[in-house]
């Protein structure tokens, strides 16, 4: 399976994102849910809990599920599409979209599992259909980023910034 | 896979250091976390074993700032060299913009370090990307060490694709700047 280069995510798509992340966060009265690519890195928040560890939190997610996945593999099941993680107060329940985004939520006592394996396979889906059109406008909408300025401004940073 | 967030104006790029055991991956992250400017990284992330070698990976997030309205962010990674652990570096390449292979230039790592790198083909080939037109740079680390073999040797076994190397003594941070800086502008220009 070939690996997407970039993916372009618009202001448009990133709000209906945000739509659907707030709403499963109010519907499960979790305190925290986010959408995560699978390389790791943050697409969007909801919540206060995660905010200030959103960076590191999107790093070891997303390894904890691709290691859960070659477990998988190892034990002839096709793939784990989701992994619930429990503590003593806090639990998270991530859940994979189309295999290309993770969608975490993390939540307390007071919320069921059994909420939040319903709920967050009906955003999941919704969040496939997002992918599928970000999928599609990620070309068109990338040349209005990537110039030859930025380009150019972006080695000068790099040179700025790391040197010996 | 490089992440283009208009809406909230961020970049965010994957660079993983792959390489045998004990070669300096960690200690290549832990020299640029140390030196450079505190305002351009996060906390390092490690996840090790009791004896400090690499389980997992290692992680550390740099935010080059703002550049032309966009946050600009490099996500570094290393995976972890035993041999064992293949799997997992697998599991980490996931996503990459650009690899750094980091060899140990000492004579008696001279057989591993081509494992690695063909380990690293096939990985590659795995998630269908081909090393030949990838983000990819090496790093000839431990220069100084008295086995070290000759760049020349090296570069003939080693670099068959001919891609940037640099030279490096990663403990004392010589190279490790200069090699970050090749792929990170590599990691831009295909982006």
């Amino acid at each position: 399976m070939e690996q997407l280069t970039n993916l372009v995510i618009s202001d448009r798509e990133l709000a209906i994102i945000s739509t659907v992340l707030n709403k499963l966060m109010n519907d499960t009265n979790a305190t925290s849910v986010m959408l995560i690519d699978k390389s790791g890195q943050v697409i969007a928040t909801q919540g206060t809990g995660v905010r200030r560890n959103a960076t590191s939190l999107g790093a070891l997610l997303a390894g904890a599920f691709s290691s859960s996945r070659h477990i998988a593999e190892l034990l002839g099941e096709k793939d784990f599409r989701t992994i619930f993680q429990q503590g003593v107060h806090e639990n998270i329940y991530t859940t994979m979209v189309e295999e290309q985004w993770l969608l975490v939520i993390v939540f307390d006592k007071l919320t069921h599992i059994g909420l939040v394996k319903v709920l967050s396979k009906k955003a999941s889906d919704e969040m496939g259909r997002i992918l599928e059109r970000v999928r599609a406008d990620t070309s068109r909408t990338k040349s209005s980023v990537i110039n030859v300025q930025f380009r150019s401004s972006v080695e000068d940073t790099i040179d700025l910034l790391f040197r010996d | 896979m490089a992440l283009i967030n208009i809406a909230s104006h961020e970049i965010h790029c994957k660079i993983v250091y792959y390489g045998i055991g004990y070669c300096g991956k960690t200690t290549n992250l832990q020299y640029v976390f140390r030196s450079i400017n505190p305002s351009a990284r996060g906390e390092m992330l490690s996840i090790a074993t009791e004896t400090e070698r690499t389980l997992f990976f290692d992680f550390l997030p740099l935010d080059l700032g703002t550049v032309h309205g966009f946050r600009t962010r490099f996500h570094l990674y290393t995976v972890p060299g035993q041999i064992l652990y293949e799997r997992t570096r697998f599991a980490v390449l996931n996503g990459a913009d650009g690899i750094v292979f980091v060899a140990d230039s000492q004579a008696e790592k001279f057989e591993e370090n081509v494992q690695s790198i063909s380990e690293l083909e096939m990985n590659m080939r795995r998630i269908g990307k081909e090393l030949g037109n990838f983000p990819f740079i090496i790093q000839w680390n431990k220069r100084d060490v008295p086995s070290a073999l000759p760049v020349s040797v090296l570069e003939r076994y080693l670099n068959r694709r001919r891609v940037p190397s640099f030279e490096a003594i990663a403990f004392e941070g010589k190279g490790v700047f200069a090699t970050l800086r090749a792929i990170s502008k590599n990691v831009m220009a295909q982006l």
